[in-house]
């Protein structure tokens, strides 16, 4: 059998994340909301980190941009290399240029994130200000306007001069877009950029996101809890859970084979709609009781409450299993003591 | 007897819109435009549709939280349209509703025992202490909570465990329907089908019907055995779920569904994008609401809007120009 080669090769890496540990000291003493994560971004590549509340994806996101609040939360351990250069040990004005230049992010409630008393034009103007110096007002203005005009919005001379309140939620992220990529940032962070808004409008933004980063040959990193926003719009996926990776994979092989129990529940309980549809309709499954508090986590593997599988190892004191690499297949990884049975996944 | 146990006959919920010197009525917005539908007994009844088009004032007109302003609402046989505040209190006791947020709509400086209990205190049930108590731990026993949650408070509960506390109040009184206003929204994927698979253990176990709003159709196909598609304030198609799912005829329907992402990253189907934005219903379009975003629209939708079809026994819908019943 053919091994099969990386997906991509090393030159196009553009961020690569190893060992994150992320720690928040609390009321009820100090939890790790990011223990041992590790990913890559490839130019022109997307890569989705999916995972419920509280498990660590937006943390992850926020400390790539070193915009975690300190105190009370602070990077404890690992290094976010960006070019081969650790951003966890880049000055503040270093820092500056490369946030919202180089590497942007949108968050998923547009309308927060938008100032209410300033004009869309102003707010885009702003991000022009800070990091093209030598563009006069004009060349802002104009900049600003075929930004606009870029990701679809209807006469955009006029509109520059709105407030973010006469735009609707669908107008306003792509609001937050244009200004996210108005400097032709290398990666876009995306942080459930899609959840607020209806679907109609969704598809319109996951298309437009898709349309703009061939242009431009982002990476993006996509933050979201939508399996299926996922499914259309990544090439590689992480898993998480309780702050670990508990699977990565490319996303066609994590879709028709997962290897971990927890991706596995996720898959399921999902409602499919072209499943069948007959009066007597099956129970959902589901995965069994919740996600525990960061602050009491089990000793061993973090899903074993939850996991049919477990047994003995899982719920030892040697710690949860550790993210390895699958044999078979070397672009899948999972941190299970007994991982599902890998399935060969045919090419397309 | 009468086999549905909720109808509803061109129903009209308008808000006026106030403004000038005197704050008079300068216009009126029709959140919910003249819509007729019915829900049998065990039943239930989807409603999907996007943020804006009327789904919630739809819900908490048929409780009467909102009043009507024309139509009808016939509950169990009887004209619950107009009848007096003390009249309806009966009925909201066999009328419940569900809230999407359970962070919100329970009181935080309440223990759970007392949430429960004010639906019994109203109504005057179980008035006996014993009677009560075993009132509440049956309660928790539908909604698989531990008896300990009684004496605990909203907060020290994680939003799916909330939500089986507001699914045990409105289970209080002993209702025969009850409205789901998008009661799986705020909650993770894994959460949300425990709390799907809950109400319809309920629906089987209680024999309770279910209006079920929501704007996840995945969610709603599964629920449902009907499911009514609204935009902008009407229902633009109505039809057994297998049948709305498998050959739907609304251009919007068909374009609802081809948006939602698909969880299987090998099906590549062909994605009908919608242009634009819903329209205010404060100034809805001329003629059909959908014509301004359609993709089949002719110059007779701004005209018009279209009749109710009827497309079998079970689907109808309101449009000139259908897509053809294949999907």
């Amino acid at each position: 059998m053919q091994q099969p080669s990386l997906p991509q090769s090393t030159e196009d890496r553009i961020l690569q994340v190893k060992g994150l540990q992320v720690k928040f000291s609390t009321e009820h003493g100090p939890v790790t909301a990011v223990q041992g994560v590790d990913f890559s971004v490839y130019r022109g590549k997307t890569i989705g980190i999916v995972g419920e509340s509280g498990s660590g994806k937006s943390v992850s996101a926020l400390a790539i941009m070193r915009l975690i609040p300190n105190p009370p939360g602070q990077v404890t351990a690992g290094e976010i290399l960006y070019h081969g250069k650790d951003l966890l040990k880049a000055s503040n004005q270093e820092m500056k240029a490369i946030r919202g230049n180089k590497i942007s992010m949108i968050f998923q409630e547009p309308m927060t994130s938008l100032n209410p008393v300033f004009t869309i034009g102003n707010q885009i103007q702003e991000v022009l200000s800070l990091h093209q110096r030598e563009f006069s007002k004009k060349d802002k203005i104009e900049k600003s306007i075929e930004m606009l005009k870029l990701v679809g919005i209807p006469s955009p001379e006029k509109r520059i001069l709105d407030y973010p309140h006469q735009l609707s939620g669908g107008m306003r992220q792509r609001v937050m877009i244009a200004m996210a990529l108005s400097c032709r940032p290398e990666i876009l962070i995306a942080d459930e950029p899609t959840t607020a808004l209806d679907v109609t409008i969704q598809a319109q933004i996951l298309e437009l996101m898709k349309k703009l980063q061939q242009e431009f040959k982002m990476g993006i990193i996509m933050i979201t809890h939508d399996l299926g926003v996922v499914a259309e719009t990544c090439d590689q996926v992480a898993v998480m859970y309780c702050g670990r990776i508990v699977e990565s994979s490319p996303v066609r092989e994590i879709f028709a084979n997962p290897i971990h129990p927890y991706t596995k529940g996720l898959l399921e309980s999902i409602p499919s709609y072209d499943s069948t549809t007959g009066q007597d309709k099956n129970r959902l499954p589901t995965i069994e009781g919740m996600v525990p508090s960061l602050h009491n986590l089990p000793p061993g593997c973090n899903f074993q409450d939850r996991c049919a599988y477990a047994k003995d190892v899982c719920f030892g004191g040697q710690g949860g299993p550790p993210l390895v690499v699958n044999e078979l297949d070397p672009r899948r990884k999972v941190a299970c003591f007994y991982p599902l049975p890998y399935k060969e996944v045919a090419k397309s | 007897m009468n086999k549905f146990l909720l109808e509803v006959k061109n129903l009209v919920t308008s808000f006026s819109i106030r403004g000038g010197l005197l704050a008079r009525e300068i216009g009126r917005v029709h959140a919910v435009n003249d819509v007729t539908f019915s829900i049998k007994k065990g039943e239930t009844l989807g409603l999907v549709g996007e943020s804006g088009c009327g789904k919630t004032t739809l819900g908490r007109t048929i409780l009467r939280l909102i009043e009507p302003s024309s139509g009808s609402i016939i509950f169990d046989g009887k004209d619950i349209t107009s009848i007096s505040r003390e009249e309806m209190r009966a009925y909201r006791r066999k009328m419940q509703i569900i809230f999407q947020d359970p962070y919100a709509s329970l009181n935080p400086r309440m223990t759970v025992a007392n949430i429960l209990s004010e639906p019994l205190i109203v109504h005057q049930l179980f008035t006996g202490k014993e009677e009560r108590k075993k009132r509440l731990l049956d309660l928790l026993d539908y909604v698989r909570l531990p008896k300990d949650a009684l004496n605990k408070y909203p907060h020290e509960f994680s939003g799916g465990q909330r939500q089986r506390i507001s699914i045990a109040r409105a289970l209080a009184v002993g209702p025969e329907f009850i409205i789901c206003d998008e009661p799986v929204s705020a909650l993770d994927v894994s959460v949300q089908a425990q709390v799907v698979n809950l109400l319809m253990d309920l629906q089987k176990d209680l024999g309770l019907t279910y209006l079920f709003i929501a704007h996840d159709l995945k969610v709603v196909e599964y629920i449902s055995r009907r499911v009514a598609v609204m935009y902008l304030g009407k229902v633009v198609e109505i039809a057994c779920a297998a049948e709305l799912y498998g050959s739907c005829r609304h251009p919007y329907t068909r374009a609802l569904f081809s948006a939602i992402p698909n969880p299987d990253p090998t099906i590549k189907k062909e994605r009908i994008l919608l242009e634009g934005d819903i329209p205010s219903p404060i100034n809805p379009p001329s003629g059909c609401y959908f014509h301004p975003r359609c993709f089949n629209a002719s110059e007779q939708c701004s005209k018009l809007y279209p009749p109710v079809t009827l497309e079998s026994q079970t689907h109808e819908y309101s449009c000139f120009h259908p897509v053809p019943p294949s999907c």
